[in-house]
């Protein structure tokens, strides 16, 4: 048995290095590195309120450094269009006026309340700080778990359906129908072969993104998740590409995983827009569970069961219809 | 005419194929209603108070810069403040004044704001007084929502790509390529029943898709036809190099996403750091660059870009086509 899967195994490795597989996963981690390092971290950045002061009488003696001053009128107006943001303060008719952009209302509220507060002494408690991750931390460890679910949810399905689709049309099922060999061990050795390149594409993506430091302390966690969500997306890739009969129909899969499936999970999961219905969304729960892990956030025993249960769901409904597919090959 | 009836009803047939032309429209359906999902939550501060601490009126106060939650437990209180997704700062009672408490990961501006809370309470009487004149300016949502629909409406072009690849390459895999290869047929002939059926469902597609997200003038429909017509025959052209070059499924899977990525990632990358001088040029070399700049100049009724843009897809379109016809003759000459 382990000498059949042996060579299973390394056929399988055959086919993916000869698809250009593991080049594209190389491609796609360099690209993704240098999308982290030298885009994102410059993007996630919004620096506190601008306060633009216009004071001919200079009657605003005891201001904040934080107030910049502007000689006219003219140029206040300049500095708030190109900083939207900003707040003016107009105080050259004796009472200081407000001048800014409209926004959201509270958030309004709050930046003249802030302009104003800066015109008198101000005194600036340290807020207390509870967590241990800083801007920069969260924003690489937010962007890797978001790429790499991704990744592992389209790339695995559609890269395992490609390797069933190219075997199914060489006539490879046909003959393993007749070999002695067990039937389980075609679809195993795919699931490893898969799992293994992406437990190898967590693991330098992690570590490339967040530092040696931070990203092996994650680490083991994180691997756990890749290898659900790998391992469910392989099944449910090959359930498809046992049951569909065209290659092509994948193409609208992966679109329907890419747009639909993974823009509420990550608008929900990631900002403070909650949708109502994102509990019944079955990648919503899996997605969090690989945010959960890079943040260090305790996983329920009920999510690691439930996962458990829909790997073996499916791996017997892949089972009973790559046993059918044989069937219909004899 | 005879090959693109038979082109047309392989087409039909697969329902699947038709689906995938149906999505763009599906999305663009989606972000026209998008209205009705409150987004205005982003940039807004959120307070996290202990139940029965602070008084009605300094919850009143707070409410005021934005919404309040009251928790039952100071543990309840500090794990929504280490909450990734959320940039809620803890509000707490000190004696007269308050004290806050953030998680440390939040960007610069909710930082400052628990920083300068307390002084702002404090001087609670003063604030609200002074006169305030608000600007207009243009909302966020419609802006990035501007970003969205030219983004579906590549990504709609590009269907006619990705039908176009799948198409000859299954041809390859089932052994039609080498039929075709002793058909009586030229080179054009051949691209052009090939290109026509990518051509025409994506072309199509973006047509409803654009006629469900803009409101457009006459003389702007027509700039906008061309500009449709124009990066779907570029897409469907390049769908036929992505067939050609691709040796099997898996191989063709991988440059389909490879220039899916490229096609979308250019033009937003562009759009979001505002690209000039040289690398704008460059930028050009993608044919979504001047159909996505393109739809943007022109839903912000900039003529002048928009026939720019039309000008250079043009010139991909011929270009495109001419590399096509060129190759495909010197492969056939060096088979025979």
């Amino acid at each position: 048995m382990g000498k059949g899967f042996c060579a299973l195994f390394k056929k399988d490795c055959r086919m993916l290095a000869s698809g250009k597989f593991f080049l594209m996963a190389i491609g796609f981690l360099a690209l993704y590195t240098a999308y982290v390092n030298l885009g994102y971290i410059r993007f996630m950045q919004m620096e506190p309120y601008h306060v633009y002061l216009y004071d001919p009488a200079e009657t605003q003696a005891s201001k904040s450094a934080l107030v910049q001053t502007v000689p006219s009128m003219e140029a206040m107006d300049a500095a708030l269009l190109a900083d939207a943001n900003g707040v003016g303060l107009d105080a050259s008719a004796g009472d200081v006026r407000v001048v800014l952009y409209r926004g959201a209302e509270h958030i309004d509220r709050h930046r003249a309340d802030y302009a104003l507060s800066l015109l008198e002494p101000l005194t600036i408690h340290t807020p207390e700080v509870l967590g241990t991750n800083t801007p920069e931390q969260k924003a690489r460890k937010e962007i890797t778990c978001e790429l790499l679910f991704f990744e592992l949810a389209a790339v695995g399905f559609l890269g395992i359906a490609a390797v069933l689709f190219k075997e199914k049309g060489m006539g490879v099922i046909r003959v393993h129908a007749i070999l002695p060999l067990q039937k389980d061990l075609f679809l195993l050795s795919k699931l490893v072969v898969f799992l293994l390149s992406d437990l190898v594409f967590a693991a330098l993506l992690t570590l490339l993104n967040m530092g040696f430091a931070d990203g092996a302390a994650v680490l083991p966690a994180v691997l756990i998740q890749t290898a659900i969500l790998s391992l469910m997306m392989a099944l449910v890739g090959l359930f498809c590409a046992l049951l569909l009969k065209d290659f092509r129909q994948f193409t609208l899969a992966y679109l329907v995983i890419a747009i639909f499936a993974a823009t509420p999970v990550f608008l929900s999961a990631n900002t403070s827009v909650k949708f109502d219905w994102i509990h019944y969304h079955p990648f919503y729960h899996v997605y969090m569970g690989l945010k959960n892990a890079y943040f260090g956030t305790a996983i329920s025993p009920v999510y690691f069961a439930g996962a458990v249960g829909t790997i073996m769901l499916l791996f017997l409904a892949v089972r009973l219809a790559f046993h059918r597919e044989i069937g219909k090959e004899g | 005419m005879r090959g693109l009836k038979y082109q047309m009803k392989s087409v039909l047939r697969d329902k699947f194929c038709l689906m995938t032309f149906l999505l763009p429209i599906l999305v663009a359906v989606a972000l026209h209603f998008m209205g009705s999902i409150d987004m205005s939550s982003l940039g807004e501060l959120h307070f996290g108070v202990l139940e029965n601490e602070l008084s009605p009126q300094t919850v009143t106060w707070l409410e005021r810069y934005g919404p309040v939650t009251a928790y039952g437990t100071q543990e309840e209180l500090t794990a929504a403040i280490n909450e990734p997704s959320t940039n809620v700062i803890g509000v707490r009672a000190d004696g007269d004044s308050l004290k806050t408490a953030v998680s440390g990961d939040e960007l610069d501006i909710f930082r400052q704001a628990a920083a300068t809370l307390p002084a702002l309470y404090e001087r609670r009487e003063a604030g609200g007084q002074a006169k305030i004149r608000t600007l207009e300016r243009p909302d966020i949502m419609e802006s990035l929502q501007g970003i969205f629909i030219p983004a579906v409406l590549i990504v709609a072009m590009f269907m006619g790509c990705t039908f176009n690849a799948m198409n000859i390459i299954s041809e390859k895999e089932d052994g039609v390529a080498f039929v075709n290869e002793i058909l009586p047929m030229t080179p054009s002939q051949y691209i052009l029943q090939k290109v026509v059926v990518g051509f025409l469902f994506g072309s199509l597609s973006s047509i409803v898709t654009a006629c469900i997200c803009f409101r457009l003038s006459l003389q702007n429909f027509g700039l906008m036809l061309a500009l449709i017509v124009l990066s779907s025959f570029v897409a469907a052209l390049i769908g036929l190099f992505i067939g050609k070059f691709s040796e099997g499924l898996m191989v063709g899977v991988v440059y389909i996403k490879i220039v899916m990525l490229v096609f979308i990632a250019v033009p937003i990358l562009c759009a979001l750091i505002g690209v000039s001088g040289p690398l704008a040029v460059i930028c050009n070399f993608v044919p979504s660059q001047p159909a996505f700049e393109g739809i943007m100049a022109l839903s912000a009724g900039s003529m002048g870009t928009a026939m720019k843009d039309t000008g250079i897809l043009a010139i991909h379109c011929i270009a495109w086509f001419a590399l096509y016809v060129l190759i495909s003759t010197r492969r056939k000459k060096l088979a025979v």
